[in-house]
């Protein structure tokens, strides 16, 4: 087996990145350049390495030329480049976000080599095929969030950031037991190598997995360890939540998939009814608390917790068709969400207090025919309407629990609720945007800053663009899912690519 | 020694959870390092006592692993590595928590995360 070099780009092109704002300090202009073009060489990187892994099977990159088991390695089969390459387009767009955004913090010159580490974690816990790896780029990933957050321009950004460093170090902690957990009983920690051993081992593995669990829910804030992640994720920069709301949390979803798929087949069908009922109390608790939520950002982090529930129910479904919806909707929230979340900061950017409180927010954009109607489509592909991408994710979930039903009839009570649920995601958007760009301004609403004086547009709108392109032309990317998918429970490929034939 | 370390490593938990959900935040911090070094001890007890001697290879041909390490069999380096990284990290978190802690204390006067509440909403 050859090593694809491509794969160290992803991670190491905006570690570079890190590395040559830290040389221009104090230069925040050249900053703000240097982000933009390592953003976009990881990248291009990114999707070039996931073209190929489509097309020839499972990409390998051995660092230092080590042979796995003993040495690490960067692999990137279907799974990891649907993840990657979603990371690696959100990444992109915050960072021009960042390069028309007019906050205090992104004038500081810590500001750029800390987000450009967090972006090189984040494409590494998708990238790396061993587990204590993804434990330390989980960590580091951790650590420049809540540097990003503490210096937020909201003084409740350090509050925040203490609460998430709390509970967030507490899931990596967990996540080291589980790593330990799993070396005592295989003797390994290559993902490929404990994917071989896995299906007779005895109880200790069980342990594993349900640690393991435990602390992926928590990474992706699902139902009941989500009390962290409104707070953390309303008051980060716009650029920032809107990497944390939309790829960040996708990494415990990734870690779940990973587990039930690659690591651990035979132990995790355990796991699979429990991330069903979590899914769907996720589902509701989100919606309807984003229903009664006063704050735009807050209503756009609850509905983060909602759709999260949709994806745990496909995992927890596992057959084909919804491990296909799980891979789809993880791809097409990230866009929808991340473009939602800059829209929201662009409003928020726009009124003089910069608030993003939807009482001050009342009637803010009457005179802004784009931005409502960029806010309108998004919020209907949040919502699943057609043509948008957000409907072909939500089909490929229902025909996932038709496939489930079939086999067992009480599926289809999950299914009606997950129906249900989806309409109530419609009735917080659309109340979000008739408040905001329908109804009139009263003496609550902030004044409007002048023109050109607030965050450039120009990121959501290309995010949007590319949710109804993606809407419109679903049929190859559906058909790349698909192919994903029905991959995922053969790890033969994945185990001969790391480990030799 | 395998008892003795399940011993320690249960009690240090036992100790880092309840000094985790103290009201105190500064007590919290350290209740979260020790949870850490309970769980290094855990690491290190999972591969440090299959052997007895240190992980040193000889720099002959060798055919098996006996024959490189004279003495005995050898601990397992890699849990050692592990726990050298983990302890880097932990440090890191540690720091910047107390760090933070700082700036909080500072700013509300209190550490107290009953008056901590400025979040809610």
């Amino acid at each position: 087996m050859t090593d694809n070099a491509f794969l160290l780009g992803p991670v190491f092109a905006p570690f570079a990145g890190a590395l040559v704002t830290l040389l221009f300090w104090g230069r925040n202009r050249a900053q703000r350049w240097v982000m933009v073009l390592a953003a976009l060489a990881a990248l291009g990187f990114a999707l070039a390495a996931s073209a190929t892994a489509l097309i020839e099977g499972p990409q390998v990159y051995r660092l230092g030329g080590w042979q796995p088991p003993y040495g690490i390695a960067l692999v990137l089969d279907g799974l990891t480049a649907a993840f990657l390459s979603a990371a690696a387009i959100v990444g992109f767009a915050i960072t021009l976000y960042t390069f028309g955004c007019k906050d205090k913090q992104m004038k500081r010159s810590a500001y750029a080599p800390v987000a450009m580490m967090q972006l090189a974690a984040l494409h590494g816990t998708f990238l790396t095929g061993d587990i204590f790896t993804f434990f330390v780029f989980m960590e580091l990933m951790v650590i420049s969030s809540v540097i990003l957050v503490a210096g937020a321009d909201d003084p409740l950004g350090i509050e925040a950031a203490t609460k998430y460093l709390f509970i967030s170090a507490m899931g990596t902690l967990f996540l080291l037991v589980g790593v330990g957990t799993a070396y005592a009983t295989f003797g390994s920690l290559n993902m490929a190598d404990i994917a071989q051993q896995s299906a007779g081992a005895g109880a200790l593995a069980g342990v594993s997995v349900i640690i393991l669990t435990c602390s992926f829910l928590l990474k992706s804030a699902a139902f009941p360890f989500h009390f962290w992640q409104p707070d953390f994720h309303t008051i980060a920069p716009t650029p920032i939540h809107a990497l944390l709301s939309s790829v960040v949390v996708k990494v415990g979803v990734y870690g779940l998939i990973r587990l039930s798929t690659l690591l651990f087949p035979v132990q995790a069908d355990a796991i699979q009814p429990a991330l069903i009922v979590l899914g769907v109390i996720g589902i509701f608790f989100g919606s309807l608390t984003a229903l009664r939520t006063f704050n735009v950002k807050r209503v756009l982090a609850y509905s983060t917790m909602g759709q999260i529930g949709f994806i745990l129910i496909s995992i927890g479904w596992g057959n084909e068709l919804a491990l296909t919806a799980a891979i789809l909707y993880s791809f097409n929230h990230a866009l929808i969400k991340s473009a939602m979340l800059m829209m929201a900061g662009w409003l928020s950017s726009q009124n003089k207090l910069k608030s993003s409180a939807i009482a001050k927010s009342r009637g803010l954009g009457q005179k802004m025919p784009l931005a409502g109607a960029l806010f309108f489509t998004g919020g209907l592909a949040l919502a699943g309407i057609p043509p948008l991408n957000g409907f072909i994710s939500k089909l490929a979930v229902v025909q996932g629990g038709v496939a489930a039903a079939e086999s067992d009839a009480a599926q289809w009570l999950i299914l009606g609720l997950v129906v249900g649920g989806g309409i109530l995601t419609l009735l917080y958007m659309v109340r979000l945007w008739q408040t905001i760009f329908q109804q009139a301004p009263d003496e609550n609403t902030a004044p409007l800053k002048p023109k050109g004086e607030g965050d450039s547009i120009l990121a959501p709108a290309l995010l949007i663009v590319l949710c109804v392109g993606l809407g419109l032309f679903a049929q190859p990317v559906v058909a790349l899912a698909q192919q994903v998918a029905a991959g995922l429970y053969d790890t033969a490929p994945y185990i001969t690519a790391v480990l030799g034939g | 020694m395998g008892v003795v370390f399940a011993l320690v490593t249960g009690v240090l938990f036992g100790l880092g959870v309840f000094q985790l959900l103290r009201r105190d935040l500064i007590k919290s911090a350290m209740g979260f390092y020790i949870l850490f070094t309970a769980i290094n001890l855990f690491l290190l007890a999972v591969g440090a006592f299959d052997g007895e001697v240190a992980p040193y290879v000889e720099p002959t041909t060798v055919n098996t692993l006996a024959e490189a390490v004279p003495g005995g069999t050898p601990s397992d380096p890699l849990v050692q590595a592990l726990i050298l990284t983990a302890i880097v990290i932990s440090f890191g978190s540690y720091a910047l928590l107390l760090g933070m802690l700082n700036v909080i204390g500072k700013r509300n006067k209190s550490l107290n995360a009953d008056d901590l509440n400025a979040l809610k909403g």
